[in-house]
């Protein structure tokens, strides 16, 4: 990187020091030293605006402005070649003169020695033909360790010459899950408590490379088998088997049927369901329950709110009308079970009227060329490319001129015409621009040689046919993952929007095994619902045995899952029997089938309803508040529900049923299952002892709402 | 406890017993008090924003001497402090000013609204994507997101509470919800006010309260079960709900909504209006134990007719509600304990435009801080002769913040991590504005 701009030609005063300097290369040494030692961290001198004057380029993506910053910059203060240990760099960087970092660096180490004899040499530049730093491994790359044990790793670069250097003590280490294995700035991982598997980064030069730790579970769980419904089941055994770790068994029916239910359809079971598959003695009606939901349109409803949050089908930017029409688009590719990576290519490729092409609205939310290609990178690929927007991507190889290549496949993208005539073309032969070099980057994919001129025609058909032939190492990856994500609460890379090398897989032969299995069903989105549905894992139960209880990442339990606000709002409709009006829209509809994400309506915002400004899934927020559980505690507009004259209370009330039918009814019509003995006898008593029944009923109703069964997917 | 401060946030007493250890030699022991000194720190904050952007060439640093298009109507008056005037229009103020201080030297390069609010809440001006439109729009966390997460809760009311209603920039961004502030959606002047949800509807007496809570109990299987611990999500709803429970019993809590417990007459003196009874609802509320209370009070965005909507309205409101608001924590003893700022987004044109009004400035205006164990009745800083743009001693928003936080007791350097683990500092850069400290 960057090895095209430093010129001795932009450095006037090193000439004379050449000769004696040979030995220092500020990009090769220098550099790795400022970030190692996090000063050009985003949170300090890396920052856009610096730090206390003095600017660094964040992770030493721009060596040539480093070097003017450190030797040029404040008339040249902040270093004295002539009493190098004195110089303001040094002294700051050590703390014997008061720096807002703090002490940094040792002041007799070797790192310290380095910087102090490149000082005194008269900070050459080095040799602007010298070999540059090609990749970087660690050593060991994979490990198994035992918990609260301690591995050094060893790091190793290699150079555009062939040769390698070890650079353990230069390189930066970070682990991607603090709990499981820390490391220290040396690069020694110490493990925690808990089984699982980390990855611990190593980064040198804007190369990375990662050690994967596995740490089983401690005793002796040998002997349980579980049984397998599919391949999935197999992958995960094998993952687990390695960790030692036992999952949890096979759920019940009515837990089964009711979080098959909230993920499919967002729905609950009604109460008739309930018993009638209860009653069902086939050994097949786990199958048919989840073939018959993913007939159902409310299977299309729910994954048209997911794409639309992701696809930013957005209001507020596009008009009602459009916004309406660009949802319509997604609801029916979904209702159609259109296959995936058509959808991605329409979308990618939309052209012509937005009156005629509803997809063409995203390139009416994402207008600028950089701003579509990291959304459809993210969507789509599952990968972050922003960051590289204004710098090296810090925990991947994608560099400033990746996201140029990415970005110039949307560059001639434009909307021309009239008001009502709007129309998304692609048009002209626009060069982009390397944002620090100026020298021109041809349009080209992640990961794909950069070719010497633009492809001709609609680049984006480039693009997306890339993007979605089987070789394609991210597409049916990020598409299984999501699908696996939405169904499982977690990705198998999770963050699922976050692949990247120093993020792998918690189950890499799974995510491959799913994308194969994709791939070969030409993407049928409903096919791979079915199948993760019908595994073992997915219908594991959520109570944790003593060799799981602290597992997240295998799959070896059912997690419990926040429903977003729109299907805990259509549950709360379904228990209390009284639905919500939504501004605009008919009465009937239900919460998920809102398009609008601007619809007023308090209890989405307050339980999280994202606003589509990004294609982040994180911007759909399921962290709780005190104000949801006072909302769902206290809130009129409940309480409105439980005593509605036709809701569901005043049913129970009217039907002249005993207690105990009551009682049952209220079980299988908010927790979708019969209370068990203990339940139905307290239950019964209260309802019993209170002279007001219609209160009784009321307020068993309300305590159920608010319970965390009720409002987990579990 | 009112405790006059002396010699660097030490009281009388400590500068005596700091005296009689230097005198018996223990050199030691100063560095050990200070160090205590540090920890005992409990301070809250009441911010008051002035959404809009409050002109305070007609305030706080009024130019009588400036050219007719630039001074404006209104003439100053004398405080309580010698050589110190203010506008006539705020004479109740004009007793109170050794209550707080001016930086009259304030500045910064923005003068949008939704940028500039974000950059006076959190102490960093927006960066790319920031959404003003978004409510909150979560770009980087308000101080009172800081101050929850890094001094967590006082007893059993939120750490963190807004009133009248949430102000875009004043939610807790990658802090994430649990440091969201409490929101009180409702004006306390308004007749029939009540925090929404705090209360179960009136419909349900007593004793089914006490049922319901008993029932919740019983049915649910997952409280404190293995499932639970195993889940963090699940636990996570769990504390909430220890949390909201405790809202809704506590006496505190209940005290500290309460607005209607006030006395009428100190009510009237707050001034019954959105800004004075949000005022008095935040000193309610930190006397009970909130630490961070944000008043958001509009509309100061006088573009059109600014020297009457000046004197008709904002000015007198202004003036009942922080006079006696400063008066109030004084009376009782918690001026030291309360840091107060109040600011708008920016000051506005020196120069008058042709509809009477003043636009958007954000070049050069006044910031009122007070209390918190501040040097208090300072004036720092000045403009120049037409209020445009600071003569010396310039701050802005990220001093504003360090000396914030520094005074609260938070290290200005603390490194939050974003979800996609981007490290985000505290304050961005920054210098502790050193003539209040």
């Amino acid at each position: 990187m960057a090895r095209y701009v430093l010129t001795l030609a932009m450095l006037t005063h090193s000439v004379q020091l050449m000769a004696a300097a040979d030995a220092f290369h500020f990009e090769n040494q220098i550099s790795p030293l400022l970030a190692r030692y996090n000063c050009n961290s985003s949170g300090c001198h890396g920052k856009a605006e610096g730090q206390g004057g003095f600017k660094l380029s964040v992770f030493g993506f721009d060596p040539v402005a480093d070097y003017a910053s450190i030797v040029k910059e404040a008339r040249g203060r902040r270093v004295m070649a002539s009493a190098a240990e004195e110089s303001l760099f040094l002294r700051k960087a050590t703390g014997r003169t008061p720096h807002g970092g703090g002490t940094r660096i040792k002041g007799e180490s070797n790192d310290y020695r380095t910087l102090r004899d490149w000082i005194a040499a008269g900070m050459p530049v080095g040799d602007p033909n010298a070999p540059r730093v090609s990749a970087i491994r660690v050593e060991p790359p994979e490990k198994v360790m035992a918990n609260r044990a301690t591995l050094p790793v060893r790091a190793f670069a290699q150079f555009t010459d062939g040769r390698e250097t070890e650079v353990t003590e230069h390189a930066k280490y970070q682990t991607n899950h603090e709990t499981l294995a820390a490391v220290s700035v040396e690069g020694v991982i110490t493990t925690g408590d808990a089984p699982g598997e980390v990855a611990v980064m190593a980064s040198y030069l804007g190369n990375v490379a990662v050690c994967r730790v596995m740490i089983p579970q401690v005793g002796k769980n040998a002997g349980r088998q579980l049984p397998q419904f599919n391949f999935i089941d197999e992958w995960v055994d094998r993952k687990l088997a390695k960790l030692n770790i036992v999952a949890s068994e096979v759920c019940d029916d009515a837990t089964f049927f009711r979080r098959v239910h909230l993920d499919l359809v967002g729905l609950l079971p009604k109460p008739d369901e309930v018993r009638a598959f209860l009653s069902d003695t086939a050994k097949d009606k786990r199958a048919k329950a989840i073939d018959r939901l993913i007939q159902r349109p409310e299977f299309a409803d729910l994954m048209a709110l997911r794409w639309a949050d992701l696809l930013r089908v957005n209001r507020q930017v596009l008009g009602p009308e459009r916004a309406y029409a660009y949802f319509r688009w997604v609801r029916e590719s979904f209702a159609k079970n259109k296959p995936f990576d058509e959808f991605a290519r329409e979308l990618v490729t939309a052209e012509g009227p937005v009156s005629e092409t509803p997809p063409a609205n995203f390139f009416k939310v994402a207008i600028k060329p950089g701003d579509a290609a990291s959304t459809l990178s993210q969507v789509f690929l599952g990968i972050r490319i922003a960051c590289a927007e204004c710098h090296h991507h810090p925990s991947d190889r994608w560099t400033q001129a990746d996201y140029a290549g990415m970005l110039a496949f949307f560059a001639p993208v434009t909307s021309r015409g009239s008001k009502d005539a709007d129309a998304i073309l692609s048009v002209g032969d626009p060069v982009t621009r390397h944002p620090r070099s100026g020298s021109p980057v041809y349009a080209h994919a992640l990961g794909v040689e950069e070719p010497t001129v633009n492809p001709a025609g609609d680049r984006r058909v480039v693009l997306a046919s890339w993007m979605t032939e089987p070789s394609n190492p991210y597409f049916a990856r990020n598409f299984a993952n999501r699908i696996w994500a939405n169904l499982l609460g977690r990705g198998i890379v999770e963050p699922v929007d976050d692949v990247r090398a120093t993020n792998p897989p918690s189950n890499p032969d799974l995510l491959d095994a799913l994308a194969k299995f994709a791939a070969q069903k030409k993407y049928d989105t409903r096919e791979l619902v079915r199948l993760i549905c019908n595994s073992r894992a997915y219908q594991s139960s959520s109570v944790p045995n003593a060799s799981n209880e602290k597992d997240e990442q295998n799959f070896s339990r059912v997690a419990f899952r926040r429903p977003s606000a729109e299907v805990l709002l259509d549950m709360i409709g379904q228990a209390t029997g009284v639905g919500d009006r939504f501004a605009g829209l008919p009465p009937g509809t239900r919460a998920v089938q809102v398009w609008d994400s601007e619809t007023k309506q308090p209890f989405l915002k307050l339980f999280g309803r994202p606003s589509r400004t990004s294609a982040c899934e994180c911007e759909r927020n399921a962290e709780p508040s005190t104000a949801q559980v006072l909302n769902l505690m206290n809130s009129p507009d409940l309480q409105w529900k439980l005593s509605h004259v036709s809701g569901n209370v005043a049913k129970w009330q009217g039907s002249g049923h005993d207690a105990e039918k009551i009682c049952e009814e209220i079980y299988l019509t908010v927790f979708s299952r019969r209370p068990t003995k203990a339940e139905r006898e307290n239950a019964v008593q209260h309802l019993k002892a209170r002279s007001d029944r219609r209160a009784a009923i009321e307020d068993l109703t309300w305590a159920l709402l608010n319970s965390l069964e009720f409002s987990f997917n579990h | 406890m009112h405790r006059s401060r002396y010699c660097d946030g030490l009281t009388r007493r400590d500068c005596v017993r700091l005296g009689t250890a230097a005198i018996f030699g223990l050199p030691f022991a100063t560095h050990k008090l200070l160090a205590a000194g540090e920890k005992k720190k409990d301070l809250s904050l009441i911010y008051v924003f002035l959404h809009g952007g409050m002109s305070t060439i007609d305030s706080f640093d009024m130019k009588p001497d400036a050219p007719a298009e630039f001074r404006g109507e209104f003439q100053p008056i004398a405080t309580k402090l010698p050589g110190l005037q203010v506008c006539e229009h705020l004479p109740k103020v004009a007793k109170e000013v050794d209550k707080f201080s001016l930086v009259r030297s304030f500045t910064h390069h923005n003068s949008d609204h939704g940028a500039a609010d974000h950059y006076m809440l959190t102490g960093y001006f927006p960066g790319p994507g920031f959404n003003g439109n978004l409510s909150p729009n979560n770009h980087k966390p308000a101080f009172g997101s800081i101050i929850s997460k890094k001094l967590g809760a006082r007893g059993s009311v939120p750490p963190y509470v807004c009133v009248p209603r949430m102000h875009p920039s004043c939610g807790s961004a990658h802090l994430g919800a649990a440091h969201a502030p409490f929101v009180i959606d409702g004006d306390p002047s308004a007749a029939n006010f009540s925090v929404p949800d705090l209360v179960p509807p009136p419909v349900i007496a007593a004793d089914r309260i006490e049922d319901r809570r008993k029932l919740l109990g019983d049915v649910d299987r997952f409280q404190k079960s293995a499932e639970t611990r195993a889940n963090k999500n699940a636990g996570a709803v769990e504390t909430f709900r220890g949390k909201a429970f405790d809202l809704m019993t506590s006496s505190e809590a209940k005290r500290a909504f309460d607005i209607a417990a006030e006395p009428e007459k100190l009510r009237d003196a707050y001034g019954r209006h959105s800004l004075g009874q949000s005022c008095l609802l935040a000193r309610r509320m930190v006397e009970a134990g909130v630490r961070c209370v944000t008043v958001d009070h509009s509309n100061w965005d006088t573009h059109d007719g600014n020297f009457r909507v000046l004197k008709g309205t904002l000015l007198p409101q202004f003036d009942a509600a922080i006079s006696t608001l400063f008066r109030d924590l004084s009376d009782r003893g918690m001026l030291d304990s309360t840091l107060v700022v109040v600011t708008g987004e920016f000051g506005r044109t020196p120069r008058i435009n042709k509809n009477a009004g003043r636009d958007h400035w954000g070049p050069g205006f006044t910031v009122l801080l007070g209390g918190g164990g501040l040097k208090n009745g300072q004036v720092v800083g000045s403009t120049n002769a037409r209020a445009e743009r600071p003569a010396d001693n310039p701050y802005g928003p990220e001093d504003l913040a360090v000396t914030l936080c520094t005074q609260l007791g938070i290290d200005p350097q603390t490194e939050f991590h974003t979800p996609d683990g981007r490290p985000i500092m505290v304050t961005n850069g920054g210098k502790l504005i050193k003539e209040l400290v």
